[in-house]
């Protein structure tokens, strides 16, 4: 008797085979969609890594009265001092051109630095000293083992005279790699070895607060005015469709139209925080107001009902009982859309916050940029060592979108009620 | 402003006096009700007593629940509805031009088909209408209206040592009894319930019914339910309605044991509905 269960049963076996298929598929498509993000994520962060290192450079510097006048330490020439050390330190390099090329070896920034280090510490005038100075951006991707040496010299940036110079520096243990703090505690540079995203990070932080100061008590009244208390007609649901329409408009268009209202019309200081973040908030709005309406309609009508039944008004019935269910969602919503904001460069470049700012802005009206246009800039620079800067920004801008929709999800499961 | 807020007083003590006085307290005239084009309720009439359970049945679909949502008008809320008639209320037709539905609602309370406490403590579910009404100024007056409503239904003894929890957090017919003792927290004159127990569990729908006939003393109660059972166990008197129309309305015993119409015999006999 053949068993009528069986899997060979007539037709099953067609159905089956759809069925590991469609699975099959499925399962490789998350693989490779992993797979993407993990290459990503990791190209990035090992790009990113090195930026978080740089290099400095021993050297024994004469700080004798004759170089600095102990009874006033502030006029002497750190910059002479700095390069009679390297001229010191490599007697061999006498040509000019050479010269240069030795001199380059450490950043701009040096002497002031060495400046600061005598100023802070007054005991070393006088006598001879060792201290670490900061290598240039070029040095530091020698060290970092990124200069393909292999190459012919006029093919490469770092000549061969300089590798030779590197390497009696590394042989006689004068240099050294320390983290850097100075990427979180600048402002952008020309010198990569001195470019940070202080500035453009508070920029975003600016911009952020005006555009949630704005979007968000805009966008929830708005959501809360079309939801509880406009009549349904032509009219309310001719502003629905337009409102999710601007949701997917080209965050460019909003760009332009902060050029032609907020800077042409109204006059607006350009570059400024405060007109980056009225801009996002034109590009947040229509965001805020949909997840606001999403929030508003989870809320069982049982609740209106109930509050409407024992003779609340509407206004009361709304702000007593349905808006404080709703505003989770509404802040989960608004979250949601300040991230897509902070991600944003295109509408800030039409507004100029695209300048070269070295400056931290100290408020709204200070000209500013924000950390993705860094991020465009710094991608955009010719130095080799921006390439690093640039990952590492990303990271960071990465890390606080990760941050931003991590506390969504948390107030989501803190707040969420269910009925 | 002033004059508004005196004459709107004296309009009150009106209201209350008419509330007070005897004969029918509710009387609908030629209601009907439109859904956009549709027609859900055909010229209804029907009269009130004061403190009497009323119990509004038929099959689904009758406009029984449409009925009694006109009563407090919270058909307004349903934007396709339009309402045709009077009801009147204390010689007050309550669809009149000047006639506020939050005024009216502070007059004729609702409980509702499923128990929707609000998310809030036992104490602020209670409290929420006096509070919005201004009908208590003290701290300690508002103790003691909690208290009373929730003694008056019944809900006193299981819950007052845990007010400040969540009303949320009781039994279905625990909610429902908070729900109830919500509505008289304001002393409405008239209480509506739309299928009061029909989330309930049969103990927690026996708790019910006890406590309306309880509450018939100081409010007039109508009750739409499914239940011909409950209808004859609540209620003095009964109207029957189907497809839209009032079938036949009378006193329960007479309904139940001797109904007029055919309609009416086939649905209590169940061969309808």
């Amino acid at each position: 008797m053949t068993n009528p269960f069986s899997t060979e049963a007539a037709g099953l076996q067609g159905r089956h085979n759809a069925e590991t298929i469609f699975k099959l598929s499925g399962l490789t498509a998350i693989v490779c969609a992993i797979g993407f993000l993990v290459f990503m994520v990791g190209s990035i962060a090992w790009t990113g890594s090195g930026a978080l290192r740089e290099s400095h450079v021993q050297l024994s510097i004469d700080l004798g009265p004759e170089k600095v006048d102990p009874s006033n330490v502030e006029a002497a020439s750190y910059q002479t001092i700095v390069r009679d050390a390297l001229k010191e330190r490599f007697p061999e390099v006498t040509n000019r051109r050479d010269r240069r090329k030795l001199y380059g070896l450490l950043s701009p920034d040096a002497a002031l630095e060495l400046e600061q280090y005598v100023l802070d510490n007054p005991s070393v005038v006088g006598g001879v000293a060792d201290i670490w100075l900061l290598a240039s951006d070029d040095l530091d991707i020698y060290l970092k083992g990124d200069v393909k040496t292999e190459l012919d010299e006029s093919r490469r940036k770092f000549s061969d005279l300089e590798i030779g110079l590197a390497d009696s520096l590394v042989q006689e243990g004068q240099t050294r790699r320390q983290f850097n703090t100075r990427f979180f505690t600048n402002g952008d540079s020309r010198e990569p070895e001195l470019a940070g995203i202080l500035s453009s990070l508070i920029g975003s932080f600016f911009s952020l607060l005006v555009c949630f100061v704005i979007s968000f008590p805009m966008g929830v009244c708005a959501a809360i005015y079309l939801e509880e208390f406009a009549k349904k007609n032509r009219v309310s649901e001719f502003i629905e469709v337009n409102i999710n329409n601007l949701a997917a408009v080209p965050s460019i268009v909003f760009g332009l139209l902060g050029l032609a209202i907020f800077l042409n019309f109204f006059g607006l200081p350009r570059s400024s925080p405060l007109v980056g973040g009225m801009v996002l908030a034109l590009m947040t709005l229509p965001t805020i107001i949909i997840a606001s309406r999403a929030a508003l309609r989870a809320v069982p009508p049982s609740i209106r009902e109930a509050a409407l039944g024992i003779g609340a008004s509407k206004i009361q019935t709304t702000f007593h009982h349905v808006a404080p269910l709703a505003l989770p969602g509404m802040l989960t919503g608004a979250i949601v859309g300040m991230a897509r904001a902070l991600g944003e460069t295109a509408p800030l470049l039409m507004i100029g916050m695209v300048a070269f700012i070295a400056d931290v802005p100290k408020g709204i009206l200070d000209s500013a940029t924000a950390l993705p246009v860094q991020i465009f800039l710094w991608a955009d620079a010719p130095q080799r060592a921006f390439e690093e800067k640039t990952s590492a920004a990303i990271i960071v801008l990465l890390l606080f979108l990760v941050l931003m929709n991590l506390l969504a999800v948390l107030l989501r499961r803190k707040f969420e009620r269910r009925f | 402003m002033l004059n508004n807020s005196v004459e709107s007083e004296k309009k009150m003590a009106e209201v209350e006096t008419a509330l007070n006085s005897d004969g029918p307290i509710i009387q609908a005239k030629d209601v009907s009700v439109f859904y956009g084009e549709k027609q859900a309720l055909f010229d209804v009439n029907l009269d009130f007593e004061k403190n009497q359970v009323t119990s509004l049945i038929g099959p689904s679909g009758c406009g029984k629940s449409t009925f009694l949502r006109c009563i407090n008008r919270m058909n307004d809320l349903v934007d396709i509805a339009r309402v045709k008639g009077e009801i009147i209320i204390a010689n007050q037709d309550i669809y009149a031009k000047d006639v506020d539905v939050v005024a009216l609602r502070a007059h004729v309370g609702m409980v509702f088909q499923k128990p929707n406490p609000f998310p809030k403590s036992i104490y602020d579910n209670v409290a929420y209408g006096p509070r919005i009404h201004k009908t208590v100024s003290t701290k300690d007056e508002m103790d003691y209206v909690v208290e009373r409503s929730l003694k008056r239904a019944g809900l006193w003894d299981e819950v007052s040592d845990r007010l400040d929890q969540p009303g949320n957090g009781l039994s279905g017919g625990q909610q429902q009894r908070l729900c109830i003792a919500r509505a008289i927290a304001i002393e409405p004159q008239v209480v509506l319930m739309d299928e009061p127990c029909s989330a309930l569990d049969p103990i927690a729908t026996a708790v019910v019914e006890e406590l309306i006939d309880e509450l018939r003393e100081r409010f007039t109660i109508i009750i739409v339910t499914h239940s011909m059972q409950q209808a004859a166990r609540v209620s003095q008197k009964t109207a029957f309605f189907h497809l839209g129309n009032l079938v036949e309305h009378g006193d329960t015993d007479q309904i139940f044991t001797n109904p007029q119409d055919d309609r009416t015999e086939n649905y209590i006999t169940g061969r309808i509905g």
